[in-house]
């Protein structure tokens, strides 16, 4: 049923930027449910159903990670965190505790309008669509059942763990995925401290990959927090 | 313990004298007797009795009054005996013999007398020269030290060079509480007992420390306690040691309170430039953020009483005036809290495996609206290792170099950034081909709120060059600017490798694709 629009739940204790964000979703084509504090904001996810959540860290009542693994413990819903902008920890640890994105304070609407969109579009494409076949973005073009990956009409050769590293990324394409996550998905739990790892074998993905590895236009850092593959749409 | 009857006691220890003494003073005589029986045939008895005064005048001088009448009754029993007729008995006949004897014993004690007064005058003089010379010891390196600390290493270090005891000394915190300082020997001092020393301003002394408990005083009242362990408390009591004690205590405290005189002067002078530039923060922040929010709320207010009169054009333009000058807002706002942060001591670096590829690749990645058609050439050294470092600060330091270089050049001129590798250190250098920098103010752009033109349009307050430098040094690096051969500004960063990055196992040979 296209024609419903779907529900988004902010929970964001500042009324003014409550008010902000909340007109421009519902002028966007969006219903929203806004609740000003933690507590509301469970009780909203848990008896309206919402298709997406955007949470502001920084709660009156209870930690806005503690909302994260209530609401993972016992759902898939979609969430964008909100953060000021010198927290990266903040915003690290709450990837890891299983939100799907972040925006740091301040941000233009035009942003969080496109994160949601693909966010709600990955949603949609997961429980029909089953493993994804292949990805691609410009020139990059990545088969992931036959494990081969092109930049243009060359083909890349990459070691199994370049590949597994490339293929996360893809499995979460547009999205940030944490060091954390990374090293216990491509190397394994323990691991996860060891990011050095991580470096060097991105480094030679870049190398492989991209054009110019200073300037990469696919596998972008986001400092201090993880990577993301870039689809070519923010 | 009572201190005065404990002084006493010493005082009595004091003028005893050794036994031998007594010894010598049976001895001489008996000496003299044996040299001079060969000769009693040729000597009269009253030339023998001078021998005899000779040697009680001998033991008087050297060995005081007790020792000189027993040597003087000891003379005059040998000589009775022995020279006197009738010999062999201890009767005197004659009446000359007997004033000679009597003549003896005098001169015996007051010769004694002489000579005890002169050696006591001797040893005052040598205990008050030494002293002296103690003292003058002290205040020469006490005025010589700097700082509180030295001071008391100094005063801890002549107390056992004097009195051959450990000393400590104890101040109040600021409720009056004495505490341990923190590398004192635990075991010699009753912190009770100091307490109250220095709560009554009384001198102490604790009989099972045994430790001696003495208050620093100077002009103002009370500043600590002076605790002394004795070995030798003999060494300490006896009055004239007591006075020098008092004498290097005050040479001490005097120093301590001229310590802490200067370092109040020296806080008031930090506070003072701490002052100074926070009126040129506040006066710079103000001008800086009111004027984006002049046009803010100018904006603002226009768009919201006058909307209908106004023309679609007109609304819009300033629809994108509000938010140009918010994004500037904000991008200040970024910069002050940050300069704050790293200001405030509050920043942890958090350290971690890096390439330097990557950080500048997420700065430019940043910049990218700014950059969009600015060329940028990026030259990399092979081989380049991970480095140690806070990858969020550092990207933050590129970012601030790099729009430094877009703001202050001509864009049609491209920026080079080049990483260059020793085995200790990693140079990262950005330059442009801008008009450079005065060599006068290449230190001063550093500093916070300094703008070469201070009334340039350009945004900004002049912090993000005082932000990059405070993270370079925060991890132990540097960051230098200079004139670029050929026109234009090179900044230079140089971080050092203080360890050599992790090294991984390396990956199995078996390809995903078999041909690689």
């Amino acid at each position: 049923m296209e024609t419903i629009k779907p529900l988004l739940l902010l929970i964001e204790d500042d009324p003014q930027f409550r008010l902000l964000l909340s007109t421009t979703l519902e002028s966007r084509d969006y219903r929203v449910l806004t609740a000003a504090s933690g507590r509301d904001g469970l009780d909203a996810a848990r008896h309206r159903q919402p298709s997406l959540l955007i949470l502001d860290l920084g709660l009156p009542d209870i930690d806005g990670q503690q909302v994260i693994r209530h609401l993972r413990s016992c759902s898939e819903l979609p969430i964008i965190v909100l953060s000021a902008r010198d927290r990266e920890s903040d915003i690290t640890q709450a990837l890891d505790n299983g939100a799907d994105d972040y925006l740091t304070k301040p941000f233009s609407t035009a942003e969080l309008m496109s994160r949601i969109k693909a966010l709600l579009r990955r949603v949609a494409k997961l429980p029909g669509g089953g493993a994804q076949e292949s990805f691609q973005v410009d020139e990059l073009k990545i088969e992931l059942t036959r494990r081969r990956v092109f930049v243009g009409e060359r083909e890349v050769h990459l070691t199994p763990i370049e590949f597994r590293l490339l293929s996360v990324l893809v499995r979460n394409a547009g999205f940030v995925v944490t060091h954390r996550q990374l090293l216990k998905k491509v190397w394994g739990a323990s691991y996860v401290e060891h990011s050095h790892y991580l470096r060097i074998y991105m480094g030679q993905l870049r190398h492989k990959i991209e054009a110019d590895p200073a300037r990469p236009r696919y596998l972008l850092t986001e400092a201090g927090v993880g990577y993301r593959l870039n689809t070519g749409e923010n | 313990m009572n201190i005065a009857k404990l002084e006493k006691s010493f005082d009595r220890q004091r003028s005893e004298f050794p036994k031998i003494y007594w010894l010598w003073g049976i001895a001489f005589p008996l000496l003299l007797t044996l040299i001079d029986w060969p000769f009693r045939d040729m000597l009269t008895p009253s030339n023998i009795l001078l021998v005899y005064l000779l040697g009680v005048f001998i033991v008087a001088i050297r060995l005081g009054l007790w020792p000189s009448i027993l040597a003087s009754l000891t003379s005059a029993a040998a000589f009775a005996y022995f020279f006197a007729p009738p010999i062999f008995s201890f009767a005197i006949a004659d009446q000359e013999n007997l004033v000679g004897l009597a003549v003896m014993l005098v001169v015996g004690v007051v010769t004694s007398n002489l000579a005890e007064d002169v050696r006591h005058q001797a040893r005052i003089a040598e205990h008050r020269e030494r002293r002296v010379s103690a003292l003058y010891r002290l205040s020469k390196e006490l005025t010589e030290a700097c700082s509180e600390k030295d001071i008391i290493d100094i005063g801890v270090r002549h107390l056992h060079i004097e009195f051959g005891a450990r000393a400590i000394l104890l101040f109040p915190d600021g409720n009056g509480t004495l505490h341990y300082p923190g590398d004192a020997p635990l075991e010699i001092v009753d912190l009770t007992m100091a307490q109250h020393v220095f709560d009554q301003g009384q001198i102490e002394y604790d009989s099972t420390g045994p430790a001696l408990y003495l208050p620093l005083n100077d002009s103002t009242g009370i500043m600590g306690v002076l605790a002394l362990e004795s070995v030798n408390a003999q060494r300490i009591l006896i009055p004239e040691q007591r006075e020098l004690l008092g004498a290097f205590i005050n040479q001490i405290s005097h120093a301590l309170k001229r310590a802490r005189l200067a370092e109040q002067a020296n806080d008031a002078t930090v506070k003072m430039q701490a002052e100074t530039l926070r009126n040129s923060l506040l006066s710079s922040i103000s001008h800086d953020l009111r004027t984006p929010l002049a046009t803010i709320v100018g904006a603002a207010g226009s768009l919201e009483t006058d909307d209908e009169r106004l023309s679609k054009d007109s609304r819009r333009k300033l629809v994108g005036a509000i938010s140009q000058e918010a994004q500037r807002m904000s991008d200040l706002t970024v910069k002050i809290l940050e300069m704050a942060r790293l200001e405030a001591g509050e920043v942890i670096l958090n350290r971690q495996w890096y390439a330097a590829e990557e950080i500048i690749g997420s700065a430019l990645h940043r910049l990218d609206k700014t950059l969009k058609n600015r060329q940028v050439n990026v030259q990399m050294a092979d081989n380049l290792k991970l480095i140690h470092v806070d990858a969020v600060l550092l990207q933050q330091v590129m970012v601030n170099l790099l729009d430094n270089a877009d703001k202050y050049s001509p864009a049609e001129l491209p920026i080079d950034i080049s990483v260059a590798t020793t085995p200790f250190s990693l140079s990262i250098t950005v330059a442009d081909r801008g008009p450079g920098i005065p060599e006068n103010f290449q230190q001063q752009i550093f500093d916070k709120f300094f703008r070469i033109h201070a009334e340039s349009t350009q945004s900004g307050v002049g912090l993000g060059l005082s932000i990059c430098r405070a993270i370079v040094e925060a991890h132990g690096g540097d960051l230098q600017a200079s004139n670029r051969n050929g026109g234009g500004t090179l900044f230079q960063l140089h971080l050092p490798i203080l360890e050599c990055p992790p090294t991984i196992a390396p990956e199995e040979k078996d390809r995903c694709d078999g041909n690689d």
